[in-house]
């Protein structure tokens, strides 16, 4: 990053090769919709390479990207309220080798588990990405959510239990 | 209050991320206490369970369409700002534009061409065929810029909004559609290269005049700002009065406001 600060623009193509698939996948957990996610990412990278000089040595790139990135997924929900619903196909699970009724029933969990984080605050849903899908330290989310270490702690713990009781939940109502 | 900071730190453990000692502590900890064992069998299964769902894919033109805004991007610079020089020119090299409009110039430069052949080939006194042709590039270029400006995807008004910069005249088409792009596109990103783009065009005064107008009514700090920024670059004088206003708006952004007070600071100097 240094380098595209100091003004070689085609090394962002190196940047964009190593993370556009995490921060795609961030966008996707949070809007649920692909094609959004998509331009989504090409704004970060657009704001990365017009704001490349307020980029500070002293944050990891990753952790700046982000801050970056929930900037443009904060404009773009200013703009659509509406969350369109997560799509179901291009999301199964596929596991070879794994008897046609076991596959049934974690595709089955896995799309009520997805229904749980969609349904989840945005706030909570998104400490939750991070720590779980974005490998993000909890001083890195921290920095992206100006916050103490220890309020990420807590709200990643907080998240995670109503996940769960979200999940077990839709899981009862299914069994019922 | 024991439990609940041991399980605050479940989603580390889970993750690997809870040194030595701590975990020691943990486990002493749910060695003792049924409840937090519970805790931590659930909340495993949950983030196993978040570790299994399918990571998706993007598109792979993804990657193709930044290429193209970031080819366009430095190209852009490399036209548009010749004379600032803020950026080392590192490559220049010709736009990706979609394939019909790569067509489209390929035959009017082959045009070009042929009625070059013929102008050289016969007697002098031809030069209108050859303003003429000039013009008819020139339109195409003209049109390839608008036709971008309305495409749906913001990754082609952006090339469009670059696209622009090759226009050798200013046009009073392109003028407005970049115009329109300022105040009514839904893309932060176009919108900001717009701005940038209308700096060819700060010689009409109704422009100027437009990019003031803008500034308040932008729903985004970083327009804002941008708009502000070439307005001092300008030194439009005449924009002071509405930079007052904004500098002193309790609702504006307060980054803006304060771009705003640095503005009229600015421009009162060098009068």
């Amino acid at each position: 990053m240094l380098e595209v600060r100091a003004g070689d623009l085609g090394k962002l193509e190196l940047l964009f090769d190593r993370h556009h698939r995490a921060l795609f996948r961030y966008f996707l957990h949070l809007t649920s919709n692909r094609a959004v996610s998509e331009d989504l990412v090409q704004e970060v990278f657009f704001r990365i390479l017009k704001y490349r000089h307020t980029y500070q040595t002293e944050t990891r790139f990753c952790a700046w990207m982000f801050q970056v990135g929930r900037n443009v997924h904060l404009d773009h929900a200013v703009r659509h309220k509406a969350e369109v619903a997560m799509p179901e196909r291009g999301w199964d699970v596929r596991s070879p080798g794994v008897p046609p009724d076991l596959q049934a029933q974690s595709r089955q969990e896995a799309a009520l588990l997805r229904r749980a984080l969609a349904a989840m605050p945005p706030e909570k849903r998104e400490v939750l990405i991070m720590s779980r899908f974005l490998d993000l330290k909890y001083e890195e989310i921290a920095s992206v959510l100006k916050c103490e270490v220890g309020a990420v702690k807590v709200r990643v713990y907080r998240a995670l239990r109503e996940l769960s009781d979200r999940f077990f939940a839709l899981c009862g109502e299914r069994a019922s | 209050m024991i439990c609940e900071r041991v399980r605050e730190q479940i989603p580390e453990c889970l993750a690997g991320r809870l040194d030595h000692a701590a975990r020691e502590r943990l486990v002493a900890h749910l060695e003792t206490c049924p409840a937090c064992r519970a805790e931590l069998a659930e909340l495993n299964a949950v983030w196993i369970g978040l570790g299994s769902l399918p990571e998706p894919e993007p598109d792979p033109a993804m990657r193709s369409r930044f290429l193209e805004v970031l080819e366009a991007y430095q190209v852009g610079r490399a036209s548009g700002l010749a004379g600032h020089a803020k950026d080392p020119v590192r490559t220049f090299r010709l736009p990706h534009v979609p394939h019909i409009w790569q067509a489209a110039l390929a035959f009017a430069l082959l045009m070009v061409g042929v009625f070059l052949g013929r102008y050289l080939a016969e007697p002098r006194g031809a030069s209108p065929d050859v303003a003429q042709l000039q013009a008819q590039v020139e339109n195409l270029r003209q049109l390839v810029t608008l036709s971008l400006l309305q495409e749906q995807s913001p990754s082609s008004r952006l090339r469009g909004v670059t696209y622009s910069y090759q226009m050798a005249q200013p046009d009073a088409q392109v003028e407005q559609a970049l115009l329109y792009a300022v105040n009514h596109d839904s893309n932060v990103n176009v919108r900001l290269s717009a701005v940038d783009a209308l700096e060819k065009y700060a010689a009409n005064p109704q422009i100027r005049r437009a990019l003031a107008d803008a500034v308040p009514v932008q729903d985004s700090p970083l327009v804002q700002i941008a708009l502000i920024d070439l307005l001092v670059e300008l030194n439009d004088k005449e924009a002071v009065s509405a930079l007052r206003k904004l500098a002193q708006n309790a609702q504006a952004d307060n980054q803006v406001r304060q771009h705003a007070a640095w503005a009229i600071q600015r421009m009162e100097v060098s009068q």
